[in-house]
């Protein structure tokens, strides 16, 4: 194994220092092995046809790690977190000896068990029972220490049902609980886990959780590779998040989990401006051909006022499609007249995807506003019909509970008659940072300064 | 060179459990099971006998059946641990990209389960030397020398071939062509003392027909082997070894990248 043991960390602890690492491009494809005939294609090629041909040192490097460092003391656990393709199983890989840095020092103390992939090293044909025997030499036991285990592997795997089958008759929970039994029950001193951990139910999950931190207690490190933001607070100690191959931070679970939801909330936010862009494309275009034959199902009206745009903002005013539940929405409407119009109503509601109507209200329950808007807009600006005006709608903090949500925005007379109806067209999403469930995410506070009063009853 | 010894030690009861398990994966589902062991060298043999001894009518050679199988028997284990080892790697799958594994036991295991294979087909051997009635000698005493220079011999080209197999997949098509051919270079269906004069060099360029006379002169002829042999097959098995573990760990840490 390419790991350089130097004996002067304690046992179970990792040391990554400038670690670089990079693969040939398409290295992970089934195409990465040349063959004679493309060797001596490329040759002849290179030679007298074409000299153009790539090169053995054109061959582009692509940078996986670049110069990460950093330092797992024994006893902690770490979380790696990061998007896809950041690189976080490229440092389990050489945590655990199967890549080679290219430039870099990786020092790891200890035994190392790793359970990168569902099966990996597992034998399909071969029985449960034997797959355990093979598997515990594999991760460094003898013979006979496998032997002693047995029994607690199968009884802590609850497969002894199954144990004599294939385990390519094993669902991929059977074949996580069998891995993460051999695992843990290998008692290495360092144990890397890459997200197998989610296929497991909830009542396996809670017996890994009890193992992890029982592993932890005996000072045994732990690092994990997750996408569920939730288990890192719980499991870790610390978290490392990765970014494109580099280290954007490391802190706190807590911390860690809040900087990389709000990074992907900007990400999407990005994206979804974008897309944002085409659906108004799409709406005028819709618009236009339609001219009052609107599109039924999410838009209807007789037109005589138009909804020109309909944007979501938040407090700072920035357009977003990505909302944290304490932000503010501001629902920006601008719009135009088509004819002389003197009963104008506007209506908003908000729908969660699944169609729940979270709630809806109109500019009528409220007698100053429906007056203003009678008064103000209607009847005094009405000889310029093309201007485009604005109604800005603001909920102060959104409160709803991680989601996609629609909203509607609708312009109508009292009677209901709709003049443009848009209906689950403008999408927003919500996150949370904590992981309370239900409909709605309001504001609570926790009231515990009374905790050791003793008041009496 | 040293640390792959050293790692095969201290993985031997690991390189042990998976010769065990690919004995019994070959034959699992089959229902003859082990006797495919004697079976798959018998037909061989069979068919041989039949053309050289009946068509060809090959007749100088006593109890040329029993030549035949000392030969053959540890040119089988030759030619299919080898072929074996070279794809060994490149198809170990996620033993070697996904799972903490030390990838030279690979090759070992295939050299060592044809090895198996190659001492449980040897009671056919013995039984068709009673029923031929050929006395075993003494010599026969020399096996487990031959054997050995045979698997540091082995396990230096499957190092070699298998690490190369990673990066050029056409080297375990070019091997089994190549071991087609080599089969009737050695002197396996025909005595070395049949081939003329000129022609000598093929047999005493090839260390695997040097290897393969010795066989027979321990086994059938009941003769001692040829020292000087035995000495230069041990020094090429020895260098050939070194080789294959240079070779080896000069490639070894790209193996998981490279599948």
């Amino acid at each position: 194994m390419p790991k350089i043991s130097t004996g002067k960390n304690p046992s179970g602890s990792i040391e990554l220092k400038n670690v670089t690492k990079t693969f040939k491009i398409g290295s992970s494809g089934p195409k990465t092995y040349s063959t004679l005939k493309s060797t001596l294609i490329g040759l002849i090629k290179k030679g007298t046809v074409a000299p153009k041909v790539v090169s053995k040192e054109n061959i582009r490097q692509k940078l996986i790690l670049n110069d990460i460092s950093f330092k797992v003391e024994p006893g902690t656990s770490y979380a790696l977190v990061g998007r896809n393709g950041s690189g976080k199983s490229t440092i389990l890989k050489l945590i655990s000896g199967i890549y080679a840095p290219d430039s870099g020092q990786i020092t790891v103390e200890g035994s190392v068990s790793a359970l990168i992939e569902l099966g990996a090293g597992f034998h399909p044909d071969f029985s449960g029972r034997e797959n355990i025997m093979l598997g515990g030499i594999m991760f460094g036991l003898t013979k006979k220490q496998v032997e002693d285990r047995f029994d607690q592997i199968v009884e802590y795997s609850e497969l002894e049902d199954v144990i004599d089958q294939p385990v390519r008759t094993y669902s991929s929970g059977m074949y996580m609980r069998l891995g993460f039994s051999l695992a843990i029950h290998t008692d290495p001193d360092i144990l890397l886990v890459d997200e197998v951990l989610a296929v497991g139910d909830a009542h396996f999950i809670k017996k890994c959780h009890d193992s992890i931190s029982e592993f932890r207690r005996r000072g045994k490190t732990l690092i994990f590779v997750t996408h569920d933001l939730s288990s890192v607070s719980r499991w870790c100690d610390k978290a490392v998040w990765l970014d494109k191959g580099h280290i954007r931070s490391i802190g706190t679970p807590k911390e860690i989990a809040d900087a990389y939801l709000s990074d992907i909330a900007d990400q999407e936010n990005l994206t979804n401006k974008e897309n944002i862009a085409k659906q108004e494309l799409t709406r005028d275009q819709r618009s236009i051909i339609g001219n009052g034959n609107l599109d039924k199902k999410h838009r209807w009206g007789d037109n005589k006022i138009e909804i020109t745009k309909v944007q979501l903002l938040d407090q700072t005013k920035e357009e977003k499609a990505v909302f944290f539940d304490n932000e503010s929405l501001i629902i920006k409407v601008s719009f135009k007249f088509h004819t002389e119009v003197s009963d104008l109503v506007f209506g908003i509601g908000i729908i969660r995807a699944d169609g729940l109507e979270i709630f809806g209200t109109n500019s009528s329950f409220i007698p100053e506003i429906d007056s203003a808007i009678s008064n103000n807009i209607v009847s005094k600006n009405i000889e310029d019909l093309n201007k485009v005006r604005l109604i800005e709608i603001k909920i102060p903090r959104i409160s709803l509970s991680e989601g996609s949500y629609f909203v509607d925005v609708a312009a109508h007379a009292h009677s209901g008659l709709p003049y443009d109806y848009h209906h689950q067209i403008y999408k927003f999403q919500v996150r949370t940072k904590d992981r309370s469930v239900g409909i709605i995410s309001p504001n609570i506070e926790w009231n515990i300064s009374n905790l050791n009063s003793g008041e009496q009853n | 060179m040293f640390r792959i010894l050293k790692e095969l030690w201290k993985f031997r009861s690991l390189v042990s459990a998976l010769v065990i398990r690919h004995l019994r994966a070959r034959y699992r589902g089959s229902v003859l099971g082990f006797l495919w062991s004697f079976l798959n060298p018998l037909c061989l043999i069979l068919v041989y006998a039949l053309v050289f001894k009946y068509y060809i009518r090959f007749q100088e050679v006593e109890n040329y059946t029993v030549f035949m199988l000392s030969g053959l028997l540890p040119w089988i284990w030759f030619s299919s641990g080898i072929l074996d080892a070279t794809s060994s790697i490149s198809s170990g799958g996620s033993l070697i990209t996904k799972a903490i594994f030390p990838p030279h036991v690979l090759p070992t295991v295939a050299v060592l389960t044809n090895m198996a294979n190659f001492l449980l087909s040897l009671p056919l051997l013995v039984s068709l030397m009673i029923f031929y009635n050929i006395h075993l000698s003494i010599y026969i005493l020399y096996i487990p020398v031959l054997l050995l220079i045979q698997i540091f011999f082995m396990l230096g080209l499957s190092f070699i071939f298998s690490s190369l197999n990673v990066y050029v997949r056409d080297i375990q098509h070019i091997m089994s062509n190549i071991f087609s051919l080599l089969f009737f270079l050695c002197p396996i269906v025909y005595p070395a003392d049949k081939v003329p004069a000129q022609f000598s060099f093929t047999l005493s360029l090839n260390p695997i027909s040097r290897l393969i006379i010795n066989y027979q002169k321990v086994i059938i002829n009941g003769v001692s082997p040829d020292f000087k042999d035995l000495l230069i097959l041990a020094s090429i098995s020895f260098v050939t070894f070194g080789i294959g573990c240079l070779v080896f760990n000069k490639f070894r840490d790209q193996f998981a990248e490279s599948i």
